[in-house]
């Protein structure tokens, strides 16, 4: 797999400004600003229904937003989409994958429909099965594998046209801590290489391991952004999270006939 | 204790309201369907009350046994063919809950009930009240409204035990062609029943169409809507014989019924097939080598996968296939006129290329990755026809030339090619547009028939539509072949082609910046509900 050559550049790898998305009577997303610095490992941090998944949607170009603009490296999503999504990768989470292939079959379609050579697919494809430990010769549909492998075949979907900027929405839901450590360290790789990841997540422990930068989101605002060292401070990042949110803590008197 | 049927009923209507609301599309939709159903049902009523109200006791004998029977068989086949079976109450989903089966079965069949077609097919053969009040007064009347009654709950475990059965039987291998030659079959059952009639007719043999509809009449497909008329002209002793003819079949079907739903409560996981691993390379295991090894080329391959592997389509391509041998086949044998197996092969080849109009929703979210990819809208359209044309192509080809060798037609073989690849490639231009404009989710059942609740009706009425638009715009075609005569052999496959082709391209400039205008809508609309 190769990776992305250090190149400094001026725009940050994913700028959004004044993202709104309204569902019915929900406002999903209430005007966001945001600036991913070109390099960082970004988490976007937020309880369940805060709107991680919408705002990158609309980011990524998957979700039209009511207002706002998204510009991935320079490139407007919504105004220039070909220029703009061929430099990202992206690994939706509840989306399904085109299951009823094999993994490697799947991998063949996403380089090809990316445009890229046939022959570079082929090795790339028999290195990433490989390298995410799949089984280059496994003939299983993907729609057979577990939660976990799936997660990979879409990690190795995202990653095979060696885009500038990741975008990964729950990439550590459902997998288990050998597959989870592989694909840490993958990331990790990536960043150093010069790639910028941004990746949504709740579980704090992987946001403070991975992370340079981290913004919070809650009711589909962000209400911090920062430094993982700004936002943190001297306390944990959990803390500072439930505080942000603004979450109940048990007294022990509820739920008593358990 | 036992759950009450209420609950289920209530459940589905529940699941109808909130599937509408706040969706403006949808409830157009709904009503849309809504108010053809009711158009369908007065046409009904008044057909069946006319023939009460003139009197004509002999003429109500014929026409309600045989208008029943074709409601029971629409019963049957449209589920299968082009609308689905409204599954928002997938049977899966009640596995964790402890009920008896008997009250599942019971309170599922209640639900199958409430709909729009279950409504509308009751409403119209209500005529049939009206007309037995007229010929043989309230006695009579009743009678036919308890038959009636026992029609529309024989039409709906019909139509769930088959499709419930044969979406059990395309989920293993193994009986996946003993389904296909089921399906086949059952469809032939038809030919002699239309070869009789049509006989009859031919020969204006009155008395021979009586004497099919008296033992019709005895039939469960019949019996439920004569047995007013039995009153009225004396027959009493006949009603206790149909009553327990119709019970019994009802009693059957559910009982059928109940064993395949037990199969999909069991979950549809098919045993994951061992495949041998592959010397090829990866690009090479997806495109096929006749394919160029691009873009188009990766559409194309993986459309021809999800032909085969994806139950829901693979039902489609089964039934079109069914259908495409049984049709041409009837009416090279029965011997119609010259023109008779142009317009049903115009009609098949129709049929094949409408099974495009939701092809966005099939895979559902899925969708997501060519909408990432930025997928030009003319590249997916076109590889998206080409991954079903090879498929339904050969088929198509065959039925074509059998059609024209059996009758000794030969020669005409190749402008009957003409005509069926103009319909197919005019019907895909049809399709193509409502395709990307009218999209809508499917239910992830386990089911391929299963439809979501609220607007099935009119989004059957959509394919249907598509269907008859394509007929239509091939009539040209038909027409010159009719005026042209021998010369129309010649220039018919050429022209034919032609034809086709320019109806593919127009189709493909309509819907192709459509669909780059509105991929994440398109993507929005296909993966409601799937999340």
């Amino acid at each position: 797999m190769t990776v992305p050559e250090q190149r400094r550049s001026p725009d940050p790898a994913l700028a959004l400004r004044g993202l709104v998305k309204q569902f019915e009577a929900k406002v999903a997303v209430a005007g966001i600003d945001l600036d991913v610095p070109a390099g960082s490992f970004f988490g976007l941090l937020g309880p369940n229904g805060a709107g991680k998944t919408t705002t990158l949607s609309m980011a990524v170009g998957l979700l039209r937003p009511d207002l706002g603009q998204a510009r991935i490296l320079g490139y407007d999503v919504w105004a220039d989409p070909i220029a703009a999504k061929s430099r990202i990768g992206v690994l939706p989470d509840g989306v399904r994958l085109f299951d009823r292939l094999t993994g490697t079959e799947l991998l063949a379609y996403q380089g090809l429909l990316r445009g890229m050579d046939p022959t570079v697919v082929d090795q790339r494809s028999v290195e990433l099965m490989d390298v995410l430990q799949l089984g280059a010769g496994n003939r299983t549909l993907v729609v057979d594998y577990s939660a976990g492998m799936k997660k990979k075949i879409g990690l190795a979907c995202a990653l095979l046209h060696a885009p500038r900027l990741l975008v990964l929405d729950e990439p550590f839901e459902a997998v288990d801590p050998v597959s989870a450590a592989l694909i840490r360290g993958i990331l990790q790789r990536y960043v150093a290489g010069g790639g910028t990841v941004v990746f949504s997540s709740h579980v704090m422990t992987v946001v403070e391991r991975l992370c340079s930068h981290v913004a919070i989101m809650a009711d589909g605002r962000i209400r911090v952004r920062g430094t993982l060292d700004e936002v943190r401070g001297d306390r944990s990042l959990e803390d500072v999270f439930v505080e942000v949110v603004g979450g109940r803590t048990a007294t022990g008197s509820e739920l008593s006939w358990l | 204790m036992a759950v009450s049927a209420r609950y289920f009923v209530r459940l589905k209507l529940r699941l109808l309201a909130n599937g509408l609301r706040g969706r403006t599309q949808r409830v157009a939709l709904f009503v849309i369907g809504a108010v053809m159903a009711a158009a369908a049902a007065v046409s009904g009523y008044a057909l069946f009350s006319v023939i009460g109200v003139l009197g004509e006791q002999r003429a109500a004998e014929v026409v309600f046994p045989l208008a029943g029977s074709a409601v029971v068989l629409g019963w049957l086949f449209l589920p299968l063919i082009i609308f689905g079976v409204d599954e928002s109450l997938d049977p899966a989903r009640f596995a964790l809950l402890p009920l008896r089966h008997v009250t599942l079965v019971r309170g599922l069949f209640a639900a199958s009930l409430v709909g729009v077609p279950a409504i509308a097919t009751f409403a119209a053969t209500l005529g049939m009240v009206h007309a037995a009040a007229m010929l043989g007064g309230f006695f009579a009347a009743t009678v036919e409204l308890v038959g009636l009654i026992g029609g529309i709950l024989l039409c709906a475990a019909l139509s769930r035990a088959v499709t419930s059965a044969f979406a059990t039987a395309l989920r293993s291998r193994r009986s996946r062609d003993l389904a296909t030659v089921a399906l086949a079959g059952s469809a032939a059952l038809l030919g002699p029943l239309q070869l009789g009639l049509r006989s009859a007719i031919e020969r204006a043999d009155w008395q021979g169409i009586g004497h099919v509809v008296d033992v019709l009449a005895w039939t469960p497909l019949g019996a439920p809507y004569s047995m007013g008329l039995d009153v009225a002209t004396g027959r009493l002793w006949a009603v206790p014989i149909k009553i327990v003819v119709v019970a019994a079949t009802i009693a059957l079907l559910l009982w059928w019924w109940s064993g395949s739903l037990e199969k999909a409560m069991l979950g549809a996981k098919s045993g994951s097939r061992e495949r041998t691993a592959s010397q090829l390379t990866p690009v090479a295991q997806l495109v096929p080598r006749w394919l160029p090894r691009n873009r188009f080329g990766a559409l194309a391959g993986r459309e021809m996968r999800y032909w085969w592997r994806e139950t829901r389509r693979r039902a489609t391509l089964i039934s079109f296939v069914a259908v495409a041998l049984f049709l041409p086949v009837l009416v090279a044998v029965s011997g119609g006129p010259a023109g008779a197996s142009g317009a049903v092969l115009v009609f098949v080849a129709a049929l094949a290329a409408v099974s495009l109009t939701n092809q966005f929703g099939f895979e559902g979210s899925a969708y997501a990755a060519n909408v990432v990819a930025g997928v030009p809208g003319r590249v997916e359209l076109a590889a998206r026809a080409t991954g079903l044309s090879v498929y339904v192509l050969p088929p198509l080809l065959v039925i074509s030339v059998i059609a024209s060798v059996v009758p000794g037609r030969g020669a005409a073989a190749p402008a009957l090619i003409g005509t069926v690849l103009a319909a197919y490639g005019v019907a895909l231009a049809v399709a193509m547009p409502i395709s990307v404009r009218a999209a809508y989710a499917l239910p992830d059942s386990t089911s391929p028939f299963a439809m979501s609740s609220g607007g099935g009706t009119a989004k059957g009425l959509l394919s249907f539509a598509a269907l008859i638009g394509a007929t239509i715009a091939t009539a040209p075609l038909q027409i010159g072949a009719w005026l042209l005569g021998d010369v129309w052999l010649w220039i018919g496959l050429p022209v034919g082609i032609a034809y086709g082709a320019g109806g593919l391209v127009l189709g493909l400039r309509l819907a192709a910046p459509m669909l780059d205008d509105r991929m994440p809508e398109l993507l929005a609309t296909v993966s409601a509900g799937s999340q």
